[in-house]
């Protein structure tokens, strides 16, 4: 913060220069009454107009006080300066709401645009294979990347540190190996599914059951990808989760299925911009929002000192789900089997024009993906270093913390909560100043008690509110713009995938099912429409199911252990298809069975981390189909079904 | 509907590096980069 002299000079030149932002700059040290973060908000304004340079140094403020929500102190600047100060009545204003609807809007018209020549088959679902690299790349990305990557990987970063990046090792390696076998042999095998490549190799039953597989796994999934950004609804308006999923559900149903692949590519990539130029300015203003005295070292030293910044784990724990070892395999085979297996991810690079252009759009994919996946958890880090000196409330769930408001045992720990905040914050401003092992021990301890106060609430209120971390930082913290501009990228994130997923599981629903086993000829036009429909039904069912989501806990979390159940099996029945010419339709088929009975079991019974299940699933598969083969004799494959 | 099997679809070179083999290489050798650097930041800060 200023001193002195500084705030007179600033005072002075902020007048001159404009007459409102001096005068408004005065009243605040007049009332005494600033937040750090609208101090340096109006010495940087008093600068830029004057140009000279203004001292500052460290202080701290000491009153007026007023009680925040969370009961503890706060501190309440100017009308003009409270953007960047502290929480605000209405998270969503104007500017905010404008930039929000404009990029819906272009989002929504763009992608009705591109897709609308989508008059066949062909075109509807794999966008007549004409799309270039850098296009499938970008949707790659966004596909992945839902409302979740912003609104629970940061939470996740705030609660448990960065380790979780880790998950993403194996995964430039799986990009390497698809691009080495599995995309020129989809390419050239000239499929819609990666489903019905196992028919051309195995037979009918065996592709069916393992679209089955998929249309359940990813059904699961895209209901969490829809309840995710239901939340950020539920947040800003005050609406419940039920409704606001609704609202989400239709909108993106209305884009998807009037718009087919093409659309749902050609959005991605807006959406995937969208979503990168609002991570890179949560980040600054998470920064820039720091107390003065706290500079980048500092944020990184109290960050570190709280165990949040480990992005290696060097330990040989498999029930650890995320240190090197387990992400590198346990995340390759994911990996592998997401990118290699599930239609949501195959359908992007089958809309290739070429092997080469989809070889490059996954390995673009692996460069990118853990670099961004570590900004987007050192965002959250670093809103944990914001929480240190600015009050957090007991409960990020604001329906849940209202709930519990009143309750006798609730208000105790209230009272816990705020003492143990005030303890942990001059522990951290002792660190930034001193940064000795003496003071980094005692921050650790007042930590580890605001932590088991923390818990103690999470505890009363009966769910985790990790989700809800990040949503509270931006709606209550973040200037105007900002707050919209980052809402649109959480929608920008979450249309792109659950567009995907849903196109992808209508696809297999037309292609793998309907078409192979219900109505096995019809014309273009019907097969058109059939998928239209399919694009309906599963975003009706999206809806429907996303109701339970609430009950998952991290949703990012809960997104790969459901992913972790179907997929190792999914990846042994392909690596069989691609490399064991010996394994027979029979054994596939049996493997299949065995590998979901052994992961399920695994799941039930045991503590091993859910990013093994995909390596246990594949060997169970492998194994059993090779030994199967081995005892049955050689079958004829029937001709594979078009 | 379906176009069925494209046997003769071409394999074209990267645009970069020459050859794919090269390419992947420098994708696991970026990764390689990327843990280093991971590791000294953990170490550096994660005390």
């Amino acid at each position: 913060m200023l001193s002195q002299s500084g705030r007179d000079a600033a005072t002075a030149a902020s007048t001159a220069a404009c007459p409102a932002a001096g005068a408004a700059y005065q009243r605040m040290f007049d009332c005494r009454c600033l937040t750090v973060a609208a101090a340096r908000v109006s010495k940087r304004y008093a600068e830029r107009h004057t140009g000279r340079r203004l001292a500052s140094q460290p202080c701290r403020v000491r009153e007026p006080r007023q009680r925040n929500r969370t009961g503890s102190d706060n501190l309440r600047p100017p009308a003009a300066f409270t953007a960047l100060a502290h929480r605000r009545a209405t998270p969503m204003r104007p500017l905010d709401w404008f930039v929000l609807t404009a990029s819906l809007v272009f989002i929504v018209a763009y992608g009705l645009w591109r897709g609308r020549h989508s008059d066949t088959v062909n075109k509807y679902l794999l966008a007549g294979r004409t799309m270039p690299w850098y296009a499938m790349a970008l949707s790659i990305m966004a596909t992945q990347a839902s409302a979740i990557t912003f609104i629970s990987t940061t939470g996740q970063a705030y609660a448990d540190g960065m380790r979780f990046v880790q998950f993403y090792f194996g995964l430039p390696v799986a990009m390497v190996l698809l691009s080495m076998t599995a995309v020129p042999m989809f390419h050239r095998a000239g499929v819609y599914t990666a489903y019905e490549y196992l028919e051309q190799r195995f037979d009918a039953k065996t592709r069916a059951l393992v679209s089955t597989i998929f249309l359940i796994s990813r059904g699961l999934g895209v209901s969490i990808a829809l309840y995710a950004p239901a939340i950020v609804l539920s947040v800003i308006f005050g609406w419940p989760d039920r409704v606001t999923t609704v609202i989400m559900g239709v909108l993106v149903m209305t884009y998807t299925i009037a718009g087919g692949i093409q659309a749902v590519t050609w959005t991605d990539f807006q959406q995937m911009l969208i979503m990168f130029a609002g991570l890179c300015t949560a980040l600054f203003f998470t920064l820039w929002m720091l107390p003065p005295e706290v500079s980048l070292q500092g944020a990184l030293t109290v960050a570190g000192a709280a165990g949040r910044l480990n992005p290696v784990v060097w330990s040989t724990n498999l029930n650890d789900p995320y240190n090197v070892l387990n992400g590198l395999f346990g995340g390759m085979f994911l990996a592998l089997a997401y990118f290699g297996t599930d239609q949501s991810q195959v359908q992007r690079y089958l809309t290739g024009r070429s092997i080469a252009q989809s070889r490059l759009g996954l390995l673009f994919n692996g460069a990118a993906k853990v670099p961004v996946q570590f900004l987007i958890l050192f965002t959250g880090a670093m809103v944990f270093v914001f929480y240190v000196w600015q009050p957090p409330p007991v409960l990020f769930d604001a329906a849940k913390l209202n709930a519990l408001r009143g309750r006798q045992d609730f208000a105790a720990i209230e009272q816990r909560y705020h003492a143990a905040f005030e303890d942990r914050r001059q522990a951290a401003t002792d660190l930034v100043e001193r940064r000795d092992q003496p003071s980094r021990e005692r921050f650790r301890q007042a930590h580890q008690r605001f932590e088991a106060v923390r818990s103690q609430a999470t505890t009363l209120a009966g769910a985790r509110d990790t989700n809800y971390i990040f949503l509270e930082f931006v709606t209550n913290y973040l200037p105007a713009g900002v707050v919209g501009l980052i809402m649109a990228a959480i929608f920008a994130a979450a249309m792109s995938t659950i567009s995907a997923e849903v196109n992808s599981l209508a696809t297999v629903s037309v292609i793998d099912i309907y078409k192979r086993h219900i109505r096995t000829q019809a014309s273009d036009r019907h097969y058109l429409n059939a998928s239209r429909l399919a694009t309906l039904f599963w975003g009706v069912y999206a809806i429907v199911t996303a109701q339970y989501g609430s009950n998952l806990g991290s949703l990012i979390e809960a997104v790969n252990r459901i992913g972790s159940l179907f997929y190792g099996s999914m990846l042994g029945v392909f690596v069989l298809a691609f490399f064991f010419p010996r394994a027979t339709a029979a054994g596939a088929f049996i493997g299949v069975l065995a590998g979901q009975a052994v992961v399920f079991s695994a799941a039930r019974f045991t503590s091993i981390a859910f990013l093994w299940y995909n390596v246990l699933g594949c060997a169970v598969v492998m194994g059993v189909a090779l030994a199967v083969s081995a005892l049955r004799r050689p079958e004829r494959r029937p001709p594979a079904s078009r | 509907m379906s176009k069925g099997r494209r046997p003769g679809v071409a394999d074209e070179p990267p645009p970069l590096l020459g050859r794919w083999p090269r390419l992947y290489a420098a994708v696991l050798a970026w990764l390689a980069v990327l843990i280093a650097l991971f590791y000294l930041f953990t170490r550096t800060y994660n005390r």
